[in-house]
């Protein structure tokens, strides 16, 4: 039993972390923490440095939280890893920081956000920054 | 930290790549010698003095010809190709012949295409299936993008410009030309 | 009327409002194309050629020289705040500024670099203003045979000094001149290596080669390779620049145009010979030379000052000669001949409205540059966030955009196909691209002029050498080899000596993931978390002073 957190470096991503710490230790679950790129791109915002990966880390360690971080680059990209880590750590709960789009950015690049809130199968916690 | 780049394996060992090292120098080779014989194809008119038409083309395959020895002779001492470096390219890796052929396909797609379908659509083929090759999915979106762009590119080039590209169906649509 | 006037009326054209929006299109288009990865300066100018194509010839120049700016600038904002195998060119950029970068100081870098370039950008310009006329005035008197010699110098050099070995650059030479061979000889009207086609009978067009070796052949050569992963970006951090950081900056700039101006103008010095030269001078000069290779300001101030020096040093030889002396240079001179218009000794007197326009536009093209790059470098960030896919795809669809707008003919973009692979082939086999595109465009000139010579000479061949100028610019060129080949050595021992020294980072495939030491891993106060794009205010506390640098 575990609650997955998808992380990205950005104040949403943040503030579901911290989130998903709050939960994790209510429900006396483990966490999994995971980071994706999807490495399309030169420059990826939404992966974490080494020094952000390892406030991540720290701040896990910090909370006592059993807990396992992972953060790699995967051609499926963000929503599918998380989809696939809730369903592999038999997820019963996915926390995801969400935040706002332009209805010409979402046709265009999609929503990670939505693809995760459809594809799920346990409750997805959306977290605003 | 590092800065290395995730997937970046050490420095693979030297393949043996002996065989395409001379492909090149050969078909330079090849290519020098046609310039040389068909220089002598050339058509001198009566009235030139001098210099004529043919001199500065043998003086290329001569060339042509010294340039492919000099770099066999160094492929024979050991020289290698240094495969050019960049920021989007992994020089460890194998080439990748299938997505080659499908960016291949997509450009003959294009000049199959251009006259007979017009610019916009057949960039919006060339775009969407080179995206898709190159690995972006699903197949909509990089169509979508295309579209956008392809459009985009044809009014301004036609319209601001006053560039000619072909509109095919969309002859005489408003802003299509 | 003095040159000063001339200057001063090419101002008078260059300010009046439509020319000055020409110049923001030219240096914003530049810049960004020119920040993407995978795009060096001469393909940006290739791939940006065609938008200028029904312009008159003044306002296509100026947007041009924009271009051609704002192409070398958007280099150095990536290598900066990216540490990532690129042109060598910024390479040395990416040295110290990376390094300053990490340790929190990217602002300082980026401001110096941007300082620099538009310090050293003017002074050069001012410096091709002064040189420019006069060598023209002396070239009218040139003979076709002195022409040769000149174009002897510049086959060889750039055969001889861009690539990695001189027979490799021969052979791309070579194939240079032949593409440049097809079509209907200017003098005879014969038809040479057209193959019976008729669409070749006009010669192959300049923009589909350069587009079709550089654009095409960049794409087949990264989709058959193509890097997955990300870098890290380094947000931009610190306060811009101290008055420490400026009084160390200055002296470095001067020095990098010093370096810079004079090594542009030589046949293949180009920019990555100055870089190196003036990265060398400043670790040389500093007195603190243990900063080197962990952030030293000179080291970002001087090559990019030398940079940008160069790239104006190189329109020295083109204007007044005819003669391009790099690949960029190159496409530059076709889009001259596009207009019909050929660079050279007449240039200043045919067309001095023109060609003081498009010296003024420098001047204001670096003013822009200035006041747009620093505010907008959270813009170009971005920019490296397109996906590969979507950034070739785009370079394609472009690259066939231009070929076909040329000549309106599925011919051209039949050849513009051909011409990628070959430009795919050139690269993986480590064949330099710059000497083929040279060698195209320069050829046929090259072949008039001998032809030309040998009839003022009535067939005698000595007459190519015996001419004072031709016999002193032969002896030149030995000489010349002679310092290029020092020049070279010194750069790649200067290479092997910084790039193998452990205490950097180097971004260059010399150095495998696995062994590169983690210097960097705490204790810098690192902001973290920001977004680059979002990071244009300094947070409060990351201004390291400086001479604590990195030493720990």
């Amino acid at each position: 039993m575990t609650v997955v957190v998808g992380y990205t470096p950005r104040p949403q991503g943040r503030a579901a972390l911290r989130v998903g710490i709050a939960e994790a230790r209510a429900r006396g679950e483990d966490l999994y923490v995971l980071n994706v790129s999807s490495g399309a791109s030169l420059s990826d915002p939404t992966y974490a440095t080494e020094e952000q990966w390892a406030e991540v880390v720290e701040e896990l360690r910090a909370s006592g939280v059993e807990h396992r971080a992972e953060r790699h680059v995967d051609g499926r990209g963000g929503a599918e890893e998380v989809t696939r880590a809730a369903a592999e750590h038999d997820a019963t709960l996915v926390v995801i920081g969400i935040r706002h789009r332009t209805a010409t950015g979402k046709m265009l690049f999609g929503s990670d956000a939505q693809r995760i809130l459809l594809d799920v199968d346990c409750p997805v916690l959306a977290v605003k920054a | 930290m590092t800065h290395a780049l995730p997937e970046q394996a050490p420095a693979a060992p030297e393949r043996a790549r002996v065989w395409p090292e001379y492909a090149f120098p050969a078909g330079l080779l090849a290519l020098g010698v046609f310039t040389l014989v068909d220089a002598a194809t050339i058509a001198v008119p009566v009235s030139t003095n001098t210099v004529g038409p043919r001199v500065f083309p043998y003086a290329v395959g001569a060339l042509l010809v010294l340039a492919a020895v000099l770099v066999g002779l160094g492929v024979r001492r050991g020289e290698r190709a240094e495969i050019e470096d960049g920021e989007d390219v992994d020089t460890t890796a194998a080439t990748d012949w299938p997505t080659v052929a499908k960016v291949a396909a997509a450009f003959i797609a294009l000049v199959v295409l251009v006259e007979p379908a017009g610019f916009p659509i057949a960039a919006t083929v060339l775009f969407g299936a080179v995206a898709w090759s190159l690995g972006a999915r699903p197949l909509l979106r990089p169509v979508l993008v295309g579209a956008l762009i392809a459009v985009t590119l044809h009014v301004l080039f036609t319209q601001v410009l006053g560039v000619f590209l072909p509109a095919g169906p969309l002859e005489g649509v408003p802003g299509f030309g | 009327m003095g040159d000063i006037g001339l200057l001063m009326d090419g101002f008078a054209n260059a300010l009046q409002p439509i020319y000055l929006v020409y110049a923001l299109i030219g240096v914003t288009l530049g810049t960004a194309v020119g920040v993407l990865p995978g795009i060096g300066p001469a393909m940006t100018v290739a791939l940006l050629l065609p938008l200028t194509l029904t312009l008159e010839p003044t306002a296509a120049f100026i947007m041009f020289a924009g271009i051609y700016y704002g192409g070398m600038y958007g280099g150095s904002t990536t290598s900066i705040l990216l540490n990532t195998p690129g042109e060598s060119a910024s390479i040395v950029t990416a040295l110290e500024g990376n390094r300053m970068a990490k340790a929190g100081r990217g602002a300082a870098a980026l401001a110096t670099a941007a300082v620099g370039s538009f310090v050293a950008g003017t002074i050069a310009t001012m410096l091709l203003t002064l040189v420019a006329p006069t060598v023209a005035r002396l070239a009218v008197q040139l003979s076709p045979a002195d022409f040769v010699a000149l174009m002897v110098v510049a086959f060889l050099t750039v055969a001889a000094m861009l690539g990695t070995s001189p027979s490799r650059g021969l052979a791309s030479l070579g194939l240079g001149l032949f593409l440049g061979l097809v079509g209907t000889d200017s003098l005879t009207a014969q038809q040479r290596f057209t193959f019976g086609i008729p669409a070749l009978a006009d010669g192959i067009e300049v923009v589909v080669v350069a587009v079709g070796v550089f654009a095409v052949g960049e794409t087949l050569f990264v989709a058959a390779r193509l890097r997955r992963g990300p870098v890290p970006v380094i947000p931009v951090s610190g306060s811009w620049m101290t008055r420490e950081d400026f009084r160390r900056s200055w002296p470095a700039w001067l020095r990098g145009t010093a370096i810079g101006f004079p090594v542009g103008t030589i046949p293949a010095g180009g920019a990555d010979v100055s870089t190196f030269l003036s990265y060398s001078a400043e670790r040389k000069l500093s007195k603190r030379k243990s900063e080197f290779g962990k952030g030293a300001i000179e080291g970002v101030a001087g090559p990019e000052a030398a940079n940008n020096a160069a790239a104006a040093g190189v329109l020295v030889p083109l204007l007044t000669l005819g003669i391009p002396t790099s690949a960029t240079a190159a496409v530059i001179l076709a889009a001259f001949n596009s207009y019909g218009i050929r660079p050279g000794p007449l240039l200043f007197e045919n067309e001095p409205e023109l060609i003081w326009a498009l010296i003024a536009s420098l001047y204001i093209g670096n003013v822009m540059l200035l006041v747009l790059n620093l505010p907008l470098v959270g813009l170009w960030v971005r920019l490296l966030q397109i996906p590969r896919p979507y950034l070739y795809a785009g370079i394609l669809t472009f690259a066939a955009l231009g070929s076909y707008a040329v000549g309106a003919s599925t011919t051209d973009l039949v050849l513009l196909g051909l011409l990628g692979l070959l430009g795919w082939a050139m690269r993986v086999f480590g064949y330099p691209i710059a000497p083929a595109v040279i060698g195209l465009i320069l050829g046929p000139i090259a072949e008039e002029q001998f032809r030309r010579a040998m009839q003022i000479s009535q067939g005698d061949p000595t007459a190519l050498v015996t001419s004072p100028f031709a016999a002193i610019t032969y002896s030149v060129l030995i000489g010349l080899f002679a310092l290029s080949w020092w020049l070279r050595r010194r750069q790649s021992r200067l290479a092997a000596e910084v790039l193998g020294d452990d205490d950097v980072v180097p971004a260059t495939e010399a150095l495998p993931a696995g062994e590169v030491v983690d210097r960097e891993g705490s204790g810098e106060p690192q902001p973290t978390g920001v977004l680059p794009v979002a990071l244009l205010d300094p947070p409060a506390g990351t201004t390291p002073d400086d001479e604590r640098g990195d030493r720990r």
